[in-house]
């Protein structure tokens, strides 16, 4: 670990001045992605500015529906009205990590949090996310926890927030505010495939930060699910996971929305699997459909095959346990 | 009686409120500390390294690299020095993480932030990334790993009579490469006065350990005091003394200060071992009617290119079941690896693997009862050396287990089973491991206030060692367990069995047992042979010990306690010593462990991920201690082995070979979401052909058998076999 710089902020515009002013700041929250990575040596801060002190951890009702939730909101929020409102958010937290680490991370954290690859989090090996232009190792090296969707010659790696497939699932906006103001920018536009840039993971500029998410009132959200497939039965990330909702009138889907984890370095929304579901009645055939739908186009790795067929499953899963 | 008593660990409240000292807790003044900068790459050379930024930051004391160390002055022998090649003794890098800098600061953080300040030009070699990439160069090794353990061993005409054989089963089984992963990483406190070297030290034996260390540095063993109070887990992976046992000292040595060395939680993955990958194949050849006829198991491992370790899956092949034509091989073969270490439980975790799941198929193929198969097969004396076992009850452990499962409302017929989406299994297997035994020293002091201390070097790794041993004293004495204090841990005490090779309760426990023998006859001979004691004149062989003190076996009103059979006479303690000698190879029974576990899986057919729900186990160890610590010793070897059959893996990058998931993050181990149920039946009989106390070692067969158990389950559950551990959902789709 490098020596730094350690600051507690006491309110936004401190924050913005010192990340505007220092090439080498970072934000702390929770710290549990950030204290790894420079552990590790993956990240090195020069200076730490510590957002615990700036409120932001507000869960807040709007009057005209829909609800923000401070950046600093802990993974743990266990709101009885957010359950029944958007479900899908709360399984997804759940879902996440461990109830220590819940308590400890925070909203913005975990939408900022770094890909688990391999690759990425071991100094050893090249790669294009950390180091720009070094190379990817995982091209060569061992794809079976890689993506299958949006994927480039210069990165492979997943996004892993569970969270973030629910805002996906949501069409959550991300509010942001930096030197240069204030911008709301929807989750599915924030986070950005790899393309010839791996080391841009998001929208989120130098001099922003992250005060909350807002979660629109939409016909779907009250009936959504999220499915977490993995390796252990708690406590892992996901191998595939699925955030689906759906909006059923007269025995007609209306709207819906498929959005897939541990699939591609964002949070994955699936258009065609949306497509299938919408105008249908939600039987067997069509939650067979939309889950073919959620697999097509994809391309697997060399040991990644198996998430394609898991993609499908998930998906029927999701919509089957919907009811 | 206490012997047997389902009582808590003596250190439970130490350890749940943070009292327990680990070595890493172990405070000295001045000390030093350092961090070990593990190589980069995993084959080639250290073309230069500049430490000249490292040696200017803040804090830091030395740099310490291939070019400035010290000499060893000797090196010492393996195996348990864990590799044979000293570290920082050459350029020559043979494996990833492999240290090759050491950095002494004034404070961990400093001696951290230094290294990431050296500079390495290395020059690159191609590397042997995997077991798969060097399996066709797989030999038997010149140098013997394991003295122990032959590489071959072969009875009769096993080919001939598998040709021969009407039915036969002739699969390949692959087991993953495995992390210890315990909870304590490594640690090592070194501080020089002269020649004279006291050295804390996580290890799994004082005594053991000390020597290497000695040796290593030119000085007498009498010079070096090695210490470990309590090991946070080790499963094996501190039965060896690995490079940074050594770099402590000679850092101590350079800076003229105590040094200590904490190994990182990446380090536990790379510097201390692991189970080295397998690939074997069996092959079976049966009658009709299920006797085997032929049985030919052949086993490679990944080893380094240092050493030449076996992990030795077939060595316990030939003694498991009545095959008259039998062939066992081991081999190795040199991947760009570190060298693997004896884990929980070397070599037949993983050759039971490929055996118990042979034999499955086997009965699958005869359309038999798989346990029925086993009993058919059943080796009432020992098949290798003809001798009589020495205390087996493995029929017993089928028919008791079988039955608290409920293996008898299994139908046969693989999917049959289900319950809503759940497809449900039911499998089983069989477990063996031969029964190690070292001389081990005890004493047990009696005191003048009624109480007893144990004194020998043994180290409390968390399997109860210092409960039941203090136990066998409590019996010996006529003390409650309440009343026995144990000095444990220090070379300077009596030499303990190292506490691996499940040799804690055989030999220490036997030495603590015929050191309270000592004490009491001690005890006695001053009584009988005191005016002034009720005891006088008795007959010694009619004195017994009762309830903290001393009485005759028919009278027992006539008696006396030891503290007033003590202060009378104005003697502080009494001692006894322990001395146990195995009686080795010559003993006239074979003495091994046995064991049979049945698994419940339930695996969604969507979504297939195995759960299991139910798991039996029935053990045959001899005499059970404590009820308690066994069954909470044998649980945990379960659980281990759960781990390795549904989701451990040290997954080796495919180019470079470096193990990419050195991480609690990355390397699975089961959480308490995934364990069912487990019941565990101790079929007991005093085994006092073994030792005069009648208990064989649990730590290890605990965890033989497990992986095929599940394995055969998720077979009948699915009608898929797989072959290759771990069992993760992607091989079920
Ligand atoms: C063992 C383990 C298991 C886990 N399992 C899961 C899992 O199953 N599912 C899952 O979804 N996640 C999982 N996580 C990840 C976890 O959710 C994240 O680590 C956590 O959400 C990060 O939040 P934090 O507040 O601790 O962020 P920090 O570690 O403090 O920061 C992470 C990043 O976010 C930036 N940041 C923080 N707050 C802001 C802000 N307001 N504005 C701008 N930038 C900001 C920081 O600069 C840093 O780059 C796991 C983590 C661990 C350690």
């Amino acid at each position: 670990m490098r020596p730094f710089h350690y600051t507690r902020a006491g309110d936004v515009a401190e924050a913005l001045r010192i990340l505007s002013q220092d090439e080498g700041a970072a934000l702390i929250a929770g710290g549990t992605d950030l204290v790894t990575l420079m552990r590790d040596g993956i990240s090195g801060p020069s200076h730490l500015v510590d957002v615990n002190g700036l409120g932001l951890d507000e869960v807040r009702w709007l009057p005209g529906g829909g609800v923000r939730l401070g950046a600093m909101c802990r993974n743990a929020a266990n709101d009885s009205r957010l359950r029944r409102a958007y479900p899908v958010l709360s399984e997804a937290l759940r879902s996440g990590a461990s109830p220590q680490i819940r308590n400890r991370a925070s909203v913005g954290g975990n939408l900022l949090q770094q890909t688990r690859c391999t690759y990425f989090r071991l100094p050893e090996f090249a790669c294009n996310r950390r180091n720009a232009g070094s190379g990817c190792s995982a091209l060569q090296g061992d794809s079976h926890a890689q993506a299958i969707f949006g994927a480039s010659s210069q990165c492979v790696a997943v996004h892993p927030s569970d969270f973030s497939v629910a805002l996906q699932a949501l069409d959550a906006v991300v509010l942001t505010e930096g030197t240069r103001g204030r911008r709301r920018i929807p989750v599915d536009q924030f986070f950005r495939l790899p393309g010839d840039t791996p080391q841009v993971t998001t929208e989120l500029r130098r001099d922003e930060l992250i005060v909350g998410v807002e979660l629109p009132d939409s016909p779907f959200a009250a009936r959504s699910h999220y499915v977490k497939f993995r390796e252990r039965a708690s406590y892992a990330f996901a191998l595939v996971s699925a955030a689906v909702a759906v909006e059923v009138r007269s025995g007609t889907v209306r709207s819906a929305r498929v959005a897939l984890g541990g699939v591609a370095a964002k949070p994955w929304r699936s258009q065609a699997a949306e497509e299938a579901l919408v105008g249908a009645r939600l039987n067997e055939e069509t939650i067979a459909a939309a889950g073919d739908a959620a697999a097509r186009g994809a391309q697997p790795q060399r040991h990644n095959a198996y998430k394609v067929e898991l993609v499908r499953r998930v998906v029927r899963q999701a919509l089957s346990e919907l009811g | 009686m206490a012997i047997g008593k389902a009582i808590s660990r003596v250190e439970a409240g130490d350890k749940v409120t943070g009292a327990a000292r680990y070595t890493e807790d172990v405070r000295v003044a001045e000390t030093a500390h350092a961090v070990l900068l593990g190589s980069a790459i995993s084959a080639g050379r250290v073309r230069g390294i500049d430490t000249r930024r490292a040696e200017r930051a803040p804090g830091v004391l030395a740099v310490i690299t291939h070019l400035n160390r010290p000499d060893f002055a000797a090196v010492p022998p393996t195996p348990y020095t864990a590799e044979g090649r000293m570290p920082l003794v050459d350029d020559r890098i043979h494996y990833a993480g492999q240290y090759i800098a050491v950095v002494v600061a004034e404070t961990r953080e400093q001696a951290e932030h230094a290294a990431t300040l050296v500079v390495v030009d290395y020059h690159r070699t191609s590397p042997v990334p995997t077991l798969d990439a060097a399996l066709s160069q797989a030999y038997i090794p010149r140098e013997n790993g394991l003295a122990r353990v032959p590489s071959e061993y072969r009875r009769g005409n096993a080919e001939a009579a598998l040709a021969a054989a009407p039915v036969r089963v002739e699969e390949e089984y692959r087991t993953a490469a495995l992390s210890h992963a315990p909870i304590e990483p490594s640690s090592t406190l070194a501080y020089w006065e002269g020649d004279r070297l006291t050295i804390y030290d996580s290890t799994q034996s004082v005594h053991m350990h000390r020597p290497l260390v000695a040796i290593a540095f030119g000085v007498p063993e009498d010079r070096v005091r090695m210490y470990c109070s309590l090991v946070g887990g080790g499963f094996g992976n501190k039965s060896y003394s690995w490079p940074h046992v050594f770099l402590a000292p000679m850092a101590a040595r350079v800076v003229r200060r105590p040094v200590r060395v904490t190994i990182s939680r990446k380090q536990v993955f790379t510097g201390t071992g692991h189970m080295a990958a397998t690939v074997q194949t069996v092959r079976l050849g049966a009658d009709q009617d299920g006797r085997l006829r032929a049985l030919i198991h052949d086993s490679v491992n990944q080893t380094s290119f240092i050493d030449d370790r076996q992990e030795t899956a077939s060595a316990i092949t030939p003694y498991v079941y009545a095959v008259p034509d039998l062939y066992a091989r081991i081999r190795v073969t040199k991947v760009n690896t570190g060298t693997g270490g004896a884990m929980r439980t070397p070599g037949d975790s993983a050759g039971a693997f490929a055996l118990e799941s042979a034999l499955d198929e086997l009965a699958h193929r005869l359309g038999m009862d798989p346990l029925e198969l086993r009993r058919r097969n059943h080796a009432d004396v020992d098949p290798v050396s003809g001798r009589p076992w020495s205390g087996k009850q493995l029929l017993a452990c089928y028919d008791q287990a079988a039955e608290r499962f409920g293996w008898d409302r299994r139908n046969p017929e693989p999917g049959s089973a289900r319950d809503g989406d759940d497809l449900i299994g039911y499998g089983m297997a069989g477990g063996q491991r031969t029964e190690h035994q070292r001389p081990a020293q005890a004493t047990v002091d009696l005191t003048d206030d009624g109480t007893a201390v144990i004194r020998s070097s043994m180290v409390e790794i968390g399997g109860g060692g210092l409960t039941t041993l203090s136990q066998i004293a409590a019996d010996g004495l006529g003390l409650p367990t309440a009343a026995v204090t144990f000095q444990h841990g220090d070379s300077a005490l009596p030499a303990a069995a190292p506490t691996f090779g499940s040799m804690t309760s055989g030999s220490t426990g036997s030495a603590v047992k015929l050191a309270a023998a000592d004490a009491l006859r001690a005890a006695i001979d001053l009584a009988v042979g005191d005016r002034r004691s009720p005891l006088h004149g008795a007959d010694p062989d009619d004195v017994v010990a009762h309830e903290g003190g001393l009485r005759l076996r028919d009278r027992p009103g006539d008696g006396e306690s030891y503290r007033a059979l003590l202060r009378r006479n104005r003697i502080n303690t009494l001692r006894g010593d322990g001395d146990f000698q195995p009686e080795g190879e010559d003993a006239e029974h074979a003495m091994a462990t046995f064991g049979v576990h049945f698994t419940e899986v339930r695996i969604n057919r969507y979504l297939p991920r195995v759960r299991v729900v139910r798991h039996v186990a029935a053990f045959s160890i001899g005499r059970v201690l404590n009820a308690k610590t066994a069954r909470n010793q044998a649980q945990g070897g379960i659980i281990m082995r759960l781990g390795a059959a549904l989701m451990e893996n040290q997954r080796p990058d495919p180019v470079s070979g470096r193990f990419i998931s050195p991480a609690l993050t990355d390397y699975h181990v089961p959480v308490n979401a995934d364990i069912g149920e487990i019941d565990v039946i101790f079929v007991e009989e005093p085994d006092t052909n073994a030792n005069p106390l009648g208990a064989r070692g649990l730590g290890e067969i605990c965890a033989v058998g497990i992986c095929a158990s599940v394995a055969n389950a998720v077979h009948h559950a699915t009608g898929k076999r797989v072959r290759s551990l771990p069992i993760t959902p992607d091989k079920l789709l």
